[in-house]
């Protein structure tokens, strides 16, 4: 039995499995198809300090998940400070006012609970999972740690250096060193540029004073979101946010806006050399947000490219040529820009030839109609799979969140299938001709540079 | 209006309130297949799995990871069903399939709407006994296998580290194989030897079906009894007999490899689930590590800054007892020795001094409410009594909680005393190689 851990864990040891299916891990939003929701998924209230507040009632199973959200991700890090925004979201724990962060995790744990905060590009999360007899604890917890951190320098001595070794750790990841130079390429000149983590380097440079100001500067209720789902009633939701945040002062300045001005992506090719058995490669584009028409296009050729076991990527590489475990494409949306990604990781002896495969399926699915029966499993599978993304509190709460910050609207489920049905073969060919022709690809590989023989 | 009233009413009828035992309905066909159907009609869906009771315990030095080889061909066809067909049909009906395959389990499992589930029931009871196996099949997929174990193992220092330290805990148990098997085994089963283990274990009276969501269960028995019903018994797989001796003194390895960082693992050997000191031991690894205000988080992580991170964890679920594993990663400029020191320290002080009250309710209130978290979805509903099933029964959920409830200090104490003797000690150290 494993209840919530904390920094790094065991997975081998814990599971000691292994899975016949490696399938990339697509973004929460590419996988909400519509299904026929009779009601609305949730209501939604903007609160006088601004505050958007979403609520879906699940009464079956006594416990709550909630997501406070605030539009302070990476993305607005200061060019000169990358990984702020990461600290100032780790450090939200790390103690309030009126309590120190052990204070806070042993009040939270004592009930089986779990509070965290972490940043991505667009956002600061800050997540609540607790039994709903532990509803107003948690909330009091989530509040104080949102309204009232004080950032305790030794804490933050900590927590700097434990993110500095975390990022020193993933460099034996080749995925995440792949991953991290795939985004530099694709998002040159843009703050989706840099990993959300930072630099071991910048990161030591980050000062309490900084983290101070980054979190006046974008935390506040103006920019936020607060998820509540699971079993209680959006009056009982309405009043226990209002009751802990109604208060909370929207500051006079407007919220910060990203500036994403003129960046480009770069079609370059960089090779990071690492000694491992195999060589990862990873491909990428920018693309198109997800409030464009072409954007469900672009979904289904994706899917139909590389998007799971049916696909011609997995095929080729996989199933026809024993290439690779993990092969994949999908498409990554953000607010602020969405980057269209091809992956594999195969033996390095094998690597020139997997990644030609990779990339003549990109340039055929370009240059031919995709098949009549092809393109309706496709979207069978995208508008059928609906329920399976919505069926716990924390998945609909993440869904609810990316929603709100997307602008898509709570219809979004239903819109989805709608527009995931409507996609033609043509619709198909013309995103991929957009989105997916080879040569306007990034391209990282992360392995030892010279063809080596087998693994030992 | 009032339907919809009238649904949430049968909808808070109908689940079960949390620590009340679920209502299972449970059959054995004529054949021994084993089928565990649980209704939650909170979603239109259903999550349809099949367990086999085979993983890595039944293979033999030689033939290791024959087990998760056969699972991944058991997605590559059948006469009826050809090749690419299994996963084609479950997508193109929405629904979401994968497996694993661990030391004691072999598990497929499907979650898809409600109204698609008769589509799975047929293609799990055809590919249970009517695998091709082709030849030519299993050479690609040899490649691909070659490649999981390139990623999870060979170009992944944690799986290294673990797979050198199990094999130097066991000295005659099965578990001292890796679940992937190792590269030369892997290069070298025949096609032959993988249709003889499909034979041998892929059959009914060593399977379990659990499925959990939106059925009625009535209905559902009958379709799996007409789907699975006319599948021949099969012989009694072969038991695992192997019991590891005990260990006559500590044992270590030191790997020097390319990496980052430092790792320290340290194992030693416990009961299982049977032992009355079970659930001593599932507290005393949420007390090490269930979250930042565990002992090895405050003490390793946090006051003392030694580690990235380290925990404890207990293998309650193993079929055969197994281990119990401490790790850590040390900071920059932290040594293993170091790390390792400072394991065996909170060891020393478990022996020594019962934990807190704080600290044991903690523990228990954690995995009491991991319990109801697990509630939340129908695939964590349906693994767990499959989880249980396969130790004993799946009855045994309903006494877990009580079990723990009544642990106290002074049994955690003692568990620790009595497993994690010096001479019990089996190290594996890596270090980065400059």
């Amino acid at each position: 039995m494993t209840v919530p851990t904390h920094g790094l864990t065991l997975g081998y040891i814990m599971a000691q499995m292994t899975m016949a299916r490696r399938l990339a891990l697509l973004p929460l939003l590419l996988l909400m198809p519509g299904a026929a929701v009779a009601a609305p998924l949730a209501r939604r209230e903007v609160l006088p300090n601004g505050i958007v507040l979403l609520v879906a009632e699940r009464p079956a199973v006594p416990i709550v998940a909630v997501r406070a959200y605030f539009r302070a991700g990476s993305a607005f890090d200061p060019p000169d400070a990358p990984g702020l925004a990461n600290l100032t979201a780790r450090l939200l724990t790390r103690g309030t006012a009126t309590r120190t962060g052990a204070d806070i995790d042993r009040a939270i744990e004592f009930v089986g609970g779990s509070l965290e905060s972490d940043a991505s590009r667009d956002g600061i999360t800050v997540s609540l999972a607790v039994l709903k007899k532990d509803l107003s604890l948690g909330l009091d917890l989530l509040a104080d740690v949102v309204r009232r951190p004080s950032f305790p320098e030794p804490e933050l001595a900590r927590t700097r250096k434990q993110i500095q070794a975390g990022i020193q750790r993933s460099e034996e990841n080749p995925e995440a060193v792949a991953g991290r130079e795939l985004m530099r390429l694709v998002y040159l000149g843009h703050p989706y540029g840099h990993p959300a983590d930072g630099t071991r380097e910048s990161v030591g440079g980050l000062t309490r004073e900084q983290v101070v100001g980054y979190y006046a500067e974008h935390v506040r209720p103006d920019a936020a979101i607060i998820a509540v789902v699971g079993a209680v009633t959006l009056d009982e939701a309405r009043k226990e946010i209002l009751a802990r945040c109604g208060d909370w002062a929207r500051p006079t300045s407007p919220p910060p806006a990203v500036p994403t001005g003129s960046a480009t992506s770069a079609p370059e090719a960089s090779t990071i050399a690492r000694t491992l058995s195999q060589t990862t490669v990873a491909m990428g584009r920018r693309a198109i947000r997800q409030d464009q028409p072409d954007y469900f296009p672009l979904v289904v050729a994706s899917y139909i490219l590389g998007g799971g076991t049916n696909s011609r990527l997995f095929f080729r590489v996989r199933e026809e040529r024993g290439l690779a475990y993990g092969v994949y494409s999908y498409v990554s949306p953000g607010r602020y820009g969405s980057a269209e990604v091809v992956g594999l990781r195969t033996r390095t002896a094998e690597a020139t030839k997997a990644l030609d495969i990779a990339r003549a399926e990109m340039a055929r699915i370009a240059r031919e109609p995709v098949g009549a029966h092809e393109l309706d499993a496709a979207k069978a599978y995208l508008i059928g799979g609906f329920p399976l993304h919505l069926d716990t509190s924390a998945k609909v709460a993440n869904f609810l969140v990316g929603v709100e910050e997307q602008g898509l609207g709570l219809d979004y489920a239903d819109r989805f299938r709608e527009g995931i049905a409507r996609v033609t073969a043509a619709d198909v060919q013309r995103a991929a001709q957009r989105y997916l022709l080879p040569e306007a690809f990034a391209v990282v590989t992360v392995g030892t540079p010279a063809p080596v023989s087998g693994a030992r | 209006m009032t339907a919809l009233v009238t649904a949430l009413c049968l909808v808070a009828v109908l689940a079960a309130p949390a620590g009340a035992a679920d209502p299972v309905v449970e059959a054995t066909l004529d054949n021994g297949l084993r089928v565990l159907l649980l209704e939650d009609h909170r979603n239109p869906i259903v999550s349809f799995q099949v367990w086999y009771r085979v993983g890595s315990r039944n293979e033999h030095p030689g033939a290791t990871g024959i087990a998760h080889f056969l699972e991944h061909l058991m997605f590559k066809g059948t006469p009826t069903y050809g090749r690419g067909q299994y996963g084609r049909l479950v997508e193109e009906n929405g629904g979401r399939n994968n497996a694993f395959t661990s030391r004691d389990v072999t598990s497929y499992f499907v979650d898809i709407a409600a109204d698609k589930v008769d589509r799975v029931i047929a293609l799990e009871a055809d590919r249970m006994r009517h695998l091709l196996l082709d030849p030519a099949e299993i050479a690609a997929e040899r490649q691909v296998v070659m490649e999981e174990r390139r990623t999870r193992t060979e170009d992944d220092p944690d799986g290294f580290l673990a797979e050198e330290t199990s094999a130097l805990a066991f000295l005659s148990h099965p578990y001292r194989l890796p679940v992937i098997g190792w590269t030369v085994d892997i290069r070298r089963i025949t096609p032959p030897e993988i249709r003889a283990f499909y034979d041998t274990y892929y059959v009914p009276n060593n399977a379990l079906v659990v499925a959990a969501g939106d059925f009625h269960a009535a209905g559902l028995l009958e379709k799996i009894t007409r789907a699975f019903g006319a599948i021949p018994r099969g012989a009694d797989p072969p038991p695992v007999l192997a019991v590891e001796p005990p260990q006559a003194g500590e044992r270590r390895v030191t790997v020097h490899r390319d990496a980052q960082l430092p790792i320290v693992y340290i194992a030693y050997h416990v009961p299982n689930s049977r032992s009355e000191d079970a659930p001593a031991l599932e507290v005393l690894s949420t007390v090490l590590s269930g979250g930042r205000a565990s002992r090895l988080y405050t003490q390793l992580v946090r006051d003392r800054q030694l580690a990235l991170g380290a925990g404890g964890d207990y293998s309650y679920y193993s079929v055969d007892p197994n281990l119990f594993w401490f790790w850590a990663n040390p900071m920059p400029g932290q040594t293993p020795e170091a790390l390792e020191q400072a394991l065996l320290g909170e060891m020393v002080r478990l022996k020594a001094e019962p934990v807190s009250e704080e600290e044991l309710a903690r523990a228990k209130n954690q995995i009491e409410a991991s319990f109801v978290f697990q509630e939340d979805s129908v695939h964590s509903r349906a693994s767990l009594l499959a989880r249980f099933e396969v130790i004993g029964g799946f009855r045994l959920k309903d006494e877990f909680v009580p079990k723990i409830r009544a642990v106290t200090a002074e049994q955690l104490r003692r568990a620790a005393t009595t497993y994690f003797p010096d001479s019990g000690k089996n190290v594996g150290i890596l270090i980065p190689k400059s």
